[in-house]
């Protein structure tokens, strides 16, 4: 085995017996990095699911044309034709009535009910893409199809969902910002531990440079310690985070069950919970590396007297 | 082995410890550095050391100007060289064995080449049977055992004692004064200060006496 690999294996060793020889206070200071760490691992959660259930939503600017349940083929041929030709219109999709009842038997709990229906409810409907780059030129094509012979209604009920994707964007980026500041905090925080650690052990520190340590050497057990207890933060946050997430995921899907709707907890993949993981030790080594460079500036052997 | 040229150290606030020191320490040689409290024996052994940089001059170590070298390489000439600090500087969380093999932990050695080598220095100076001992069960010579035992672990070329008879006994300092005689006799360079009169006639070594930081003269072994 290397030297290099040997140091390597020694300071693992000698972090992991100093959070050993201290299990309640390295306990703790997990717990507190842990409870920074779950803020933005909940909220990620949260927006995740969130854009889970927006993801089914339509959210491209459309309009849906609904003609009359009298409308004939003849009619329909004609509005398509006055549709495709307007200048914002992008794509035409005829959705026919039986073609509706259909999707909306396979779609939904009524199938039942819809089966025992004397005739299909249901008009037939153009989905019409829009160019959604002028709103005064768009509201007037849907003023102009509404009064259409045959047309029965106009509806462009994008809008809200668009909306509701715009708060999930500022969502992430708050989510992004408190990730920021609770990564800072948690870098700071690892960092005044292990300042209060280099200072204890100050005399240790003095001894090992005066027999040759250089700065890596001394730096180095306190990196690991700064990484492991991060990582440690970064797991103790992910079931933390799952265990919340699962507690009010079983209310939140008795609620959306009642409404027909299927919001469900999307908790982060393995991907996700590995990057918190390795993020989280990155920032428990940023913050080691940190207060070590800070104190042993103030007592390196040759350099206190220059 | 060791050259000082012109050397002049000011500490932070002002103190002058050394005023153009010249002198050479040849390998092999033993050295003893006398002088009153005071007269800058302990500065000018740790800028051989490479503990202390010097204000102006130039300290030559192996062939390496001290001053000219970074922080890393310092502190790896430091590995070269033994030093026995005047007030011991050990370790009072850790037994004896551990204050020895630190810099053999800092170097990397195998566990195994560590313990060899460590219950070899403790043997050396009389302390094997104490290896588990803390430091704070021994006594002040015990003690400076323990401080000669960590600086030779590492087998260095160099060894550099401060007062290593300071604050003992007669008895105590001749056994320590042999004891380095003892690492001279095996071809280790020897660099030692000490305002003791009974030491440095049992040293029978070259002296260099410094008197408020200036060299004050030289004398050969009668």
């Amino acid at each position: 085995m290397s030297v290099w690999l040997r140091l390597q294996g020694h300071a693992l060793g000698d972090s992991i017996r100093r959070m050993a020889a201290q299990p309640l206070g390295a306990a703790f200071s997990i717990l507190v990095l842990a409870v920074a760490i779950a803020l933005p691992v909940i909220a990620a959660v949260v927006l995740r699911s969130a854009g889970a259930l927006t993801s089914g939503v339509e959210t491209d600017p459309h309009v849906n044309v609904y003609l009359t349940l009298e409308a004939t083929d003849a009619d329909v041929k004609r509005i398509e034709a006055v549709l495709r030709s307007n200048p914002q219109t992008a794509s035409v999709r005829f959705v026919s009535r039986k073609d509706a009842l259909d999707e909306l038997k396979s779609s939904t709990h009524l199938a039942e009910i819809l089966a025992s229906l004397d005739r299909n409810p249901l008009p037939h409907a153009f989905t019409v893409r829009v160019r959604a780059d002028d709103a005064t030129k768009l509201a007037a094509a849907r003023e102009a199809w509404a009064k259409l012979p045959a047309v029965d209604q106009v509806v462009a009920d994008f809008e809200w969902s668009q909306r509701l994707r715009r708060w999930i964007r500022f969502g992430d980026r708050v989510m992004a910002v408190i990730a920021i500041v609770l990564g800072a905090a948690v870098a700071f925080i690892v960092g005044h531990l292990i300042r209060l650690q280099v200072v204890s052990r100050r005399q240790e520190i003095e001894v090992s440079q005066l027999v040759g340590a250089t700065a890596s050497d001394v730096r180095r057990p306190f990196l690991y310690h700064g990484l492991l207890q991060g990582a440690a933060a970064g797991s103790l946050a992910l079931a933390l985070g799952w265990a919340a997430t699962a507690w009010l995921g079983a209310e939140l899907g008795a609620l959306t069950t009642a409404y027909a709707t299927d919001l469900k907890v999307v908790f982060l993949p393995p991907p996700g919970a590995a990057l918190v993981i390795v993020l989280s030790g990155l920032l428990g080594l940023a913050g080691a590396w940190w207060a070590v460079g800070r104190e042993l500036r103030q007592f390196s052997p040759s350099r206190r007297n220059p | 082995m060791i050259r000082f040229s012109a050397v002049a150290k000011r500490y932070p606030g002002g103190l002058e410890a050394l005023r153009g020191v010249t002198a050479d320490v040849a390998e092999g040689e033993m050295v003893a550095v006398t002088g009153r409290s005071g007269a800058g024996k302990s500065t000018l052994l740790k800028l051989a050391a490479g503990i202390e940089r010097a204000t102006s001059g130039s300290v030559v170590v192996h062939g390496q100007n001290v001053g000219a070298l970074g922080e890393t390489a310092l502190a790896i000439l430091r590995r070269r060289i033994g030093f026995v600090f005047q007030d011991h500087k050990l370790l009072f969380d850790r037994n004896a064995f551990e204050n020895v093999a630190l810099p053999l932990r800092v170097a990397g050695f195998t566990r195994d080449e560590t313990g060899r080598r460590v219950r070899a220095a403790l043997d050396k100076v009389g302390l094997l049977a104490r290896e588990k001992a803390n430091p704070v069960a021994l006594s002040g010579g015990e003690q400076q055992r323990l401080c000669i035992a960590r600086a030779i672990v590492n087998r260095p070329a160099i060894l550099i004692a401060d007062e290593p008879t300071g604050n003992l006994d007669a008895e105590y300092a001749a056994a320590i004064v042999d004891l380095f005689t003892s690492f001279n006799q095996v071809g280790v360079t020897v660099m030692m200060s000490t305002h003791d009169e009974a030491s440095l006639g049992r040293l029978g070594c070259r002296r260099i006496a410094l008197d408020a930081g200036r060299v004050a003269g030289e004398a050969q072994p009668a």
